[in-house]
């Protein structure tokens, strides 16, 4: 553990009522384009204090619709579907490297997913291509993914930076064995809710949080359009469960990390 | 698909006429029985001293048809709760001093339930009884209110002071709640009868084929895609057809203008905030064993959009479905799990759920089964003759 850790072991609950976010999970697919309006979604992460956002849709249009609207808070990530029914099929669709080319060549990002890869087809054309893009056009790989799926990728590309989306819902050891195996794996905390319930950070996550404080970050995941009017109740949620963490691990998971990492790859 | 000859069926000679069993497998018929017997035993509600007490559901009774629990003496709980209409009110969304955002639920079978409300901001009936009563939307009264009708009409306040003491002594809040325990002593009473399933499960039970065979094929083909394929029981099970639990299945939870409805979600942080939840002093249950559920309910992510499982007995006269009723038929409900949109559901969310992909007759035999949970006589129950009170 660092030494600053060791000297900032205080909860600040006042000060965490003030915490920006960095969302590291937001979706605006096309459903939520018809009943949310980019001026409406902006304003909804405005007002829940999220300083910035790891958006991602499907199709495409959606995130550069957002990021046209306020590029100083969206920071675009490219699905490799072009609707959400792709979920389970992308991995055999030849279409989708082509498709992935053409978008990078038009726009930029700063990462390819969420996508959702499990097990050995990581290891199929299609998922091994889409890590190849990544590498080229230095991107993350948000990957919603199994264990096995994530020691595929870093084994097809060591230098692979990886965003473990919900950390593959594993218990937080597996997390931790995985964070110290992986130099280049971050891990987002979305939809899952065990390690921070009742404003109180469970000890074996507390454990992963002070080993690893630059390696996490927080996310609502709107994975239908309903669940933007739940990313104000999530931030706030999350701040309630960071006010039990020392004060610079809070800030680092609450939003530095996803700083630090994201925040200046637009400008390359 | 079911009807393909590759199912046996037990064709079975009764008075001429060939009456049909389809080879039930063990496990199947196992599976049937747990979803009785019907009616279950009556068990009073530990967390209510008058449940299952005669003159508290002669008082609840009377409470429930009574307008004077309203603000304005034009709504009682039977404006919504139409005793015609198995309890509910026949509206996609319910209507009381305003139009509401959910769907009125039968009250039928309704102290079966672990949770109330399609959010279980409840966790006792009579708890949930006081919500209607003192919400703006719908009858919009107070503790005022009811104690004033409960001191000074003779016949309440002769039955409160059998029940609960003298009136006069009474704080307004008690004397709410009191109501409110009486409501809940005669909601415990609304029982749906026994059905056709019913008659066709203990048939099956104690193996009686004739008796069984009445049962028609297509329910009976409706009933083992229920338990098979459509795994319907994950959820609908039990003698009551529910596990009484909240899912997301789906369904859109935008709210008219604007705005969504958070359901379970707002419902645990509602019930945490109660001061009428079973932790809280109003509870009569000195164990604490009822307020387990309570103590241990835990706020989740995916609670947001998440709504009560229904119970499926009398589900034929229920229309329309759904906790914002935006689905008319049971065909269309049977449609929804068949055509199932998974980009609404989260990909580690209700693993369950899948597009069941029914055939067109596969379909119309999950309906017959459905439709063979209901039964007509308690939808439509007459009032009883209440005694005056003497006190």
């Amino acid at each position: 553990m660092r030494a600053w850790l060791v000297t900032l072991l205080v909860s600040l609950p006042a000060w965490g009522a003030e915490l920006p976010i960095f969302d590291a999970h937001v979706h605006y697919s096309h459903d939520a384009w018809e009943s949310l309006p980019p001026k409406e979604a902006i304003a909804l992460l405005r007002q829940a204090g999220v300083k910035r956002a790891l958006v991602s849709s499907s199709g495409d249009d959606g995130q550069q619709r957002l990021f046209a609207e306020a590029p100083d808070l969206v920071l675009p990530s490219l699905r490799p579907y072009r609707s959400r029914g792709e979920i389970s099929t992308w991995v055999r669709d030849d279409s989708v490297p082509p498709y992935l080319e053409e978008r990078l060549k038009k726009y930029r990002y700063v990462a390819l997913g969420e996508f959702h890869l499990y097990g050995a087809d990581a290891d199929l054309p299609v998922p091994r291509r889409m890590v190849q893009l990544a590498k080229q056009h230095q991107l993350f790989l948000h990957a919603h993914s199994d264990v096995d799926a994530v020691e595929r990728i870093f084994r097809q590309d060591p230098g692979a930076r990886v965003l473990w989306a919900h950390s593959g819902f594993e218990r937080p050891e597996i997390v931790r064995g995985m964070l110290r195996k992986h130099r280049n794996l971050w891990c987002d905390l979305a939809f899952r809710s065990e390690h921070g319930s009742g404003g109180k950070v469970a000890p074996e996550w507390r454990a992963a949080f002070l080993e690893f404080p630059d390696r996490f970050m927080v996310g609502t995941d709107t994975f239908t359009p309903e669940r933007w009017h739940y990313i104000a109740e999530h931030a706030q949620w999350s701040r309630r469960w960071l006010s039990d963490l020392p004060a610079e691990v809070a800030e680092r998971i609450a939003w530095k990390n996803g700083e630090l990492l994201f925040g200046s790859l637009l400008r390359r | 698909m079911i009807a393909r000859a590759a199912i046996a069926v037990l064709a079975l000679a009764s008075a001429g006429a060939a009456a049909q069993v389809l080879d039930f497998s063990a496990d199947e018929v196992r599976a049937v029985l747990r979803h009785g017997p019907w009616p279950p035993a009556f068990v009073p509600d530990p967390s209510n001293r008058v449940s299952g007490q005669s003159e508290a559901i002669e008082l609840g009774e009377r409470l429930f048809f009574e307008p004077r629990l309203s603000r304005e003496g034009r709504f009682s709980c039977a404006s919504c709760h139409v005793p015609g209409l198995a309890f509910q009110d026949g509206r996609a969304q319910g209507l009381g001093r305003t139009e509401l955002d959910r769907n009125t639920p039968s009250l039928l079978n309704v102290r079966l339930n672990r949770w109330f409300g399609w959010d279980g901001a409840g966790d006792s009936l009579w708890a949930q009884s006081v919500r209607p009563i003192t919400d703006r939307r719908e009858m919009d009264s107070s503790a005022s209110q009811v104690a004033a009708l409960l001191r000074e009409d003779p016949e309440y306040a002769c039955r409160y002071r059998r029940l609960f003491g003298e009136p006069r002594d009474a704080p307004d809040q008690a004397m709410l709640v009191a109501a409110a325990k009486s409501l809940a002593a005669f909601q415990e009473t609304l029982l749906s009868g026994r059905s056709a399933f019913d008659e066709f499960r203990d048939a099956l039970g104690r193996g009686d084929r004739l008796a069984a065979a009445r049962y028609p094929i297509p329910a009976q083909r409706g009933l083992r895609l229920f338990l098979g394929r459509g795994a319907c029981t994950a959820c609908h099970l039990g003698a009551a057809f529910t596990n009484g639990e909240f899912h997301d299945i789906g369904i859109p939870f935008f709210l008219r203008e604007g705005g969504v409805d958070p359901g379970r979600h707002g419902g645990i942080r509602q019930l945490q905030a109660s001061p009428l939840n079973l932790l809280a002093r109003q509870s009569d249950d000195r164990t604490g064993a009822a307020a387990i559920k309570t103590r241990h309910v835990a706020l989740e992510h995916r609670n947001f959009g998440e709504f009560k499982v229904p119970g499926l007995r009398n589900v034929a006269l229920t229309a329309p479905y759904m906790h914002n009723g935006r689905i008319a038929t049971l065909a269309q409900v049977v449609r929804h799990y068949s055509e199932l949109d998974l980009d609404r559901l989260h990909a580690d969310g209700e693993a369950i759920l899948k597009p069941l992909r029914l055939s067109r007759e596969e379909s119309a035999d999950l309906v017959a089964f459905l439709e063979s949970l209901s039964e007509r006589a308690s939808a439509s129950p007459r009032r009883r003759p209440i005694a005056p009170c003497r006190g």
